[in-house]
């Protein structure tokens, strides 16, 4: 009886410690220290500076291959494809003049599956949208995705959305502030959302390309670990 | 005679349930590493083969739940120490004596306690759910109560 107390007791400790663990890694990560927020500014302005910003088109608009990202900034599988596989096609397309890339608000689970969804949905990328306005809405997006906390757990606040727009040094926060209210930019998410269902999105990320041989969407394995060789090869077919 | 025949009869229906144990928790922890096995291939090769029915943000729920951040375990796919942990309870099986099952006990009362975590995580946090980690859980659940059993009755007595 002793030693069955012993390996429960034992198994208990072991459960715990992984849990601790594995919570450990739960919450949103903002950055806490300043010497933190520089680090991952840092990050971010090293994958987009040089490249041209346009609204919520990052890179050339004339290039050959123009890139329609239809997401989410809560969805956490557009967090995967934003962080591991967008940074390559950043890098090796978009700051190369060969592909232009443009955001569009979709919004799916986030809106039905949350009490307040919408809303919520509607704010965040508002907040996106109104950077944009000032050319920076790939930074916002960018640090949005790498701040991103448990999807429907009230995280996106008025208060996390503006440490989001105080770690861009470039953004003139009155005029943000200002652009928040405006209603052109839920009007514009509105109607990404509308082209979405036309275009006939059903989840995100999803992603159309559009090149000189026509447009074709981008295989879902994107997302995936090594995911930049399914939008490679959609390019080369559209190219 | 019948004081010598008896406890024999007894024996005879202990071991053979005993033998019946040790071949329960064999076939459940061969499904569970099946399964664990299949979620450890998906989390290196990629999502697309998973065949879920449940659906989050269009993608399905499976890909939801394998791309979360509860996935991992200090950077270790949760599928991998799981594939790891059927792995150590078959093993189990071959060590003879209190030893073996005590181990087994062990590995199955953590996978199940931390299975339960992920469940709850399943519902709670990712609010999606995948149906080869809940295959996994239930059979954790069989295998603690199996392994628990199996410690606690002791070895199958020699013929």
């Amino acid at each position: 009886m002793q030693r069955l107390a012993g390996i429960v007791l034992l198994s208990v400790a072991v459960i715990a410690v992984a849990v601790g663990i594995s919570t450990g890694g739960t919450a949103s990560h903002p950055p806490k220290t300043q010497a933190q927020r520089s680090a991952l500014y840092s990050q971010v302005d090293s994958l987009l500076t040089g490249i041209p910003e346009s609204g919520t088109t990052l890179g050339n608009p004339a290039a050959p291959v123009s890139m329609t990202y239809y997401g989410d900034l809560e969805c956490p599988i557009c967090q995967e494809f934003t962080l591991n596989t967008l940074p390559q096609f950043i890098e090796d397309d978009v700051r190369t003049g060969k592909a232009s890339v443009t955001y569009r608000s979709f919004c799916t689970a986030t809106c039905n599956d949350y009490s307040n969804g919408q809303a919520v949905f509607d704010s965040q990328q508002v907040a996106a949208y109104a950077a944009g306005r000032q050319g920076l809405f790939w930074y916002y997006a960018e640090l949005f995705y790498h701040e991103q906390g448990q999807e429907g757990s009230g995280y996106v606040t008025p208060s996390f959305l503006n440490g989001i727009a105080g770690q861009i040094p470039a953004l003139d926060k009155t005029t943000w502030q200002t652009d928040l209210k405006d209603p052109d930019l839920l009007a514009q998410v509105q109607a990404d959302q509308q082209t979405g269902h036309s275009a006939g999105v059903q989840g995100t990320p999803t992603l159309f390309l559009k090149g000189p041989k026509g447009e074709m969407q981008a295989p879902s394995g994107v997302v995936e670990p090594g995911g930049y060789s399914g939008l490679a090869s959609t390019i080369k077919a559209v190219l | 005679m019948s004081t010598t025949a008896r406890p024999a009869k007894a024996s005879i229906g202990s071991r053979r349930g005993r033998i019946g144990l040790t071949r329960a928790v064999l076939v459940v922890t061969l499904i569970g590493l099946l399964d664990a096995a299949y979620l450890t291939y998906i989390h290196y090769h990629g999502f697309g083969a998973l065949v879920c029915f449940g659906g989050h943000h269009g993608h399905s729920s499976c890909e939801t739940v394998q791309s979360s951040t509860w996935s991992k375990l200090d950077g270790v796919p949760v599928a991998l120490l799981g594939l790891i942990g059927y792995v150590t309870l078959l093993a189990s099986l071959r060590i003879p004596g209190e030893l073996g099952r005590a181990i087994g006990f062990g590995v199955a009362l953590i996978g199940f306690g931390f299975s339960l975590y992920l469940t709850y995580r399943e519902a709670f946090s990712i609010h999606a759910y995948c149906e080869y980690c809940l295959t996994s859980a239930g059979c954790l659940t069989i295998l603690v109560v199996l392994t628990g059993v199996r410690f606690v009755r002791g070895e199958p007595a020699r013929a």
